[in-house]
């Protein structure tokens, strides 16, 4: 019973806390894309996902209590007016010790450590007392530290930085040159303004290996009948699809039975190519593909 | 079947006479002894971590007529931090009882009927969900618990001994493995590498909790080894996380262990060197937590290449003399093969295609390809982000000769994100482009893949859920999991598949199997769900 409350009241909690933690990572981390390709405040699908992504990471990491932004943000100012001479502009240590590891930080909650510390100095660590700032403004300090450890820590929150580096003429000549791009695709036609719809990483992504949602398949039967529908499971041992009419296709994969992906063909010459391009091309057909605009 | 009862009389005798004179359920010195046969009394059956069971009730003639005997489901009503608990943990089977964990959470279930003995629940503050079981001396039991402590429990009720911390949850350390019990010693290692902390193993006394030794994954300045570092700031946050439990070999009474990567993890430039003992397999005295050898799979990894994969032990003929030898299938992509009696090399080869590397030095360690290092603009690798392979146990059949082992191949993109000259953390990311999880059976003389099973899915990215380990039996069987559900038995030596069946979830544990009555069971964790499953009577 005890045991039971206490378990809901955590799902509860954890809900609560995912909610707001979307919310406060829309703030801290949504206009931060542009190196990532970002354009504008609005939030792109990628953006959203990648707030996801800063999420899980953090339930899978079981971090503690979500820093505060707007805190930290204030707090950034006043540490570097008063700590970066000592700390580093990033708390990663420069005469003074990386505040990231402190255990002191890490223990702490939310300033009533670290305040202590600001407030009173270290005597004896070569650390002097900062009397002026107020309990609010260590709080912002405490919580600006806190968002550095979290952006070490949650890998979730980091940021491709800038991959558009290549040279765009090359990546043109490779795209109808040795690279065969242009065999099934066209700059005026699928890829047309590909760099305006795309973020920069999403390209390169892509182009190595095209995300396909497609789950067209096609199986053949020990007798010669084909069956094409939308795939539901495939495995070892059955293959499980809809046909055109929403007919339901449960076959086990017997002796005989033939199972055609369609996106696994088109995909086909994508794998060969995974293990020819040098970074050099990959990089200056990023280039050209950024650019068609 | 007329030797199943001979061995049930056999069995009875061994369970019941020991708990009617009142001896302890597992003595340590018998378990050291003699290799188990009916029972799985440590995380890997044995210490060799080879998983192969000399059972052979349930083989490959008769395999197809496997059934499920009992299941029993982990019920956490708000599951582990709201997703539903998984079993990673190979439950320990000792006097009939199954002893496994979920995160936070230890269970003893009657093995030959699922019934629940006691259940113990930890309150946790925070840290890693994720939790690989437990360790047995005597009728005693050890977990470690998200947060940092090591927990005895009493194996007959349920009820905590003492409980001690081993470190702090707010470094990131993570403490997931099963305790593992030699001799007098427990033993454990650290995990965690989202902030740079020093790895360490420590061995712990079974009776009291306290600390033996403790062994760091970096030396101290001035060690050997510390000139593979760049400066002692870098060595001291250098990672290197012994995560999974080791092996052990009593003749030698040397103790085998893998270490994990360095940090920062992608970003390699504030620590320009091989970084010893990250990436390596190290031999330890368990008396005194002294290195003997060590063997340095990954030098200056930046690719979270881990080398925490079990060293499975391994007793074999090679050039027509008796050889003491120790294999392990690396995540880096290659399957190694050492003299366990010093370290020495004998076999360092791909097990899938890579390209981080361009070749091996003449004392067998490979050689890191530098235009293969993660960077700003993406750097294109062989080889899926995740590895050749993970945590999940691999096996050896000495009837076949082969090392088993659930392996991906595939291509990823690895990006420094901190290119500054003080990383943290990862300081980088690798994504997955396309990727084909398969089943090997490697040569262990040669590193040949004798055969291969290429899973069947619609997911060019592979089901990352899906952990699944192997075991081999003397029915000349292998048992593993898919990616979509499937429990499947193999015949070991030409991997066609003889049985299979559907579970709710994909394996997320290594399969075992005991004897229990004059039957054999085989066990496998999907999910928050055992299904054990037997032959018919």
């Amino acid at each position: 019973m005890h045991s039971l409350r206490r378990h809901a009241f955590f799902a509860a909690a954890g809900l609560l806390a995912a909610v707001t933690f979307l919310a406060v990572y829309t703030l801290l981390f949504g206009g931060q894309g542009a190196a990532a390709g970002s354009r504008g405040a609005a939030q792109t699908p990628a953006q959203l996902k990648e707030s996801g992504r800063a999420l899980s990471t953090r339930r899978f990491l079981g971090l503690g209590t979500l820093p505060n932004p707007k805190a930290a943000a204030a707090g950034s100012r006043i540490f570097a007016r008063n700590c970066s001479f000592c700390h580093g502009p990033d708390a990663r240590g420069a005469e003074a010790p990386d505040l990231l590891t402190s255990e002191i930080v890490l223990d702490d909650n939310a300033g009533e450590k670290i305040g202590l510390v600001i407030q009173h100095g270290r005597p004896g660590h070569g650390m002097p007392a900062f009397a002026s700032l107020t309990k609010e403004q260590r709080y912002d300090v405490a919580e600006f530290l806190h968002e550095q450890v979290e952006l070490e820590a949650n890998r979730g929150t980091y940021k491709v930085l800038h991959i558009v580096t290549g040279n765009p003429q090359a990546g043109e000549r490779f795209f109808d040159g040795a690279g065969r791009c242009n065999t099934c695709h066209s700059v005026r036609g699928d890829l047309a303004h590909v760099g305006s719809k795309l973020s920069p990483v999403e390209i390169q992504q892509d182009l190595l290996y095209p995300r396909i949602q497609d789950r067209k398949v096609t199986v053949t039967l020990p007798d010669g009948t084909k069956i094409a529908g939308r795939l539901i499971h495939l495995d070892d041992f059955n293959v499980v699809f809809r046909g055109a009419h929403g007919q339901y296709h449960s076959i086990a994969m017997s002796s005989g039975v033939k199972v055609c992906l369609d996106a696994d063909d088109r995909l086909a010459f994508h794998r060969e190519m995974l293990g020819k391009y040098t970074d050099a091309e990959m990089h200056n057909l990023t280039a050209y593909l950024v650019s068609l605009k | 079947m007329k030797d199943s009862r001979i061995f049930s009389a056999f069995f009875l005798s061994l369970v019941l006479l020991p708990a009617r004179s009142g001896a302890q359920m597992l003595q340590p010195q018998v378990l050291l002894q003699n290799a188990p046969s009916r029972t799985w009394p440590t995380y890997n059956g044995d210490y060799s971590g080879r998983r192969f069971s000399p059972l052979a009730q349930i083989r490959a003639p008769n395999v197809h007529s496997l059934k499920v005997v009992w299941t029993f489901r982990s019920v956490v009503p708000a599951g582990i931090r709201g997703a539903p608990p998984v079993i990673k943990s190979t439950p320990l089977m000792v006097a009939g009882v199954l002893y496994f964990t979920v995160p936070n959470h230890v269970y003893a279930v009657d093995a030959r009927t699922g019934r629940e003995l006691w259940h113990y629940d930890w309150v946790a503050h925070g840290g890693h969900p994720m939790n690989r079981g437990v360790g047995m001396y005597g009728d005693w039991l050890y977990f470690m618990s998200t947060d940092d402590w090591i927990i005895s429990l009493d194996a007959k009720t349920g009820k905590e001994r003492w409980r001690k911390k081993v470190a702090d949850v707010k470094m990131q350390y993570f403490t997931t493995t099963a305790p593992m019990v030699v001799g007098d010693h427990v033993i454990l290692g650290v995990g965690g590498d989202a902030m740079d902390v020093p790895g360490y193993l420590e061995s712990r006394d079974p009776v009291t909790g306290d600390l033996q030794w403790i062994w760091y994954t970096e030396p101290r300045p001035g060690e050997p080894g510390s000139e593979t570092w760049p400066n002692n700031s870098a060595m001291e946050h250098g990672g290197g996380m012994p995560w999974l439990p080791g092996t052990y070999d009593k003749q030698l009474n040397l103790l085998y262990w893998g270490t994990g990567n360095p940090n920062p993890v992608m970003a390699g430039q504030s620590r320009a060197g091989a970084d010893l003992w990250t990436c390596t397999i190290v031999a330890l005295n368990p008396d005194t937590g002294k290195m003997v050898w060590y063997f340095q799979g990954s030098p200056h990894d930046t690719h979270d290449w881990d080398e925490t994969e079990t060293p499975v032990l391994i007793d074999a003929t090679i050039d027509g003399k008796p050889r003491k030898l120790l294999a392990q299938a690396a995540r880096n992509g290659y399957f190694f093969v050492l003299d366990r009696t010093d370290g020495k090399n004998i076999l360092s080869k791909p097990f899938v295609p890579l390209d981080w590397s361009k070749g091996v030095e003449a004392n067998g360690t490979p050689i890191p390809n530098s235009t293969r290092q993660p960077t700003i603009n993406g750097s294109l690798l062989a080889m899926s982000a995740g590895g050749a392979t993970n945590w999940m146990p691999p096996s050896y059949s000495p009837q076949t000769g082969l090392f088993y082992v659930n392996a991906t191949i595939g291509y990823s993109i690895f990006y420094l994100t901190d290119a500054g000259n003080r990383p943290e953390g990862y300081g980088g990311e690798g994504r997955t482009l396309w990727a084909q999880h398969v089943l090997e059976a490697i040569d262990i003389k040669t590193g040949d893949i004798r055969w291969r099973h290429p899973y069947t899915t619609a997911d060019s990215v592979g089901a990352w859920l899906a952990f699944p380990g192997t075991l081999t039996t003397a029915g000349h069987l292998l048992f593993t999991g898919d990616y979509n559900g499937n429990l499947i038995a193999y015949n070991a030596g030409n991997g066609r598949i003889l049985w299979h069946f559907p579970m709710r979830t994909s394996l997320s544990n290594g399969p075992e199997t005991y004897m229990l009555g004059g039957r054999q069971y085989v066990v496998a964790g999907a999910g928050d769900t055992l299904y054990v499953f037997a032959l018919p009577r």
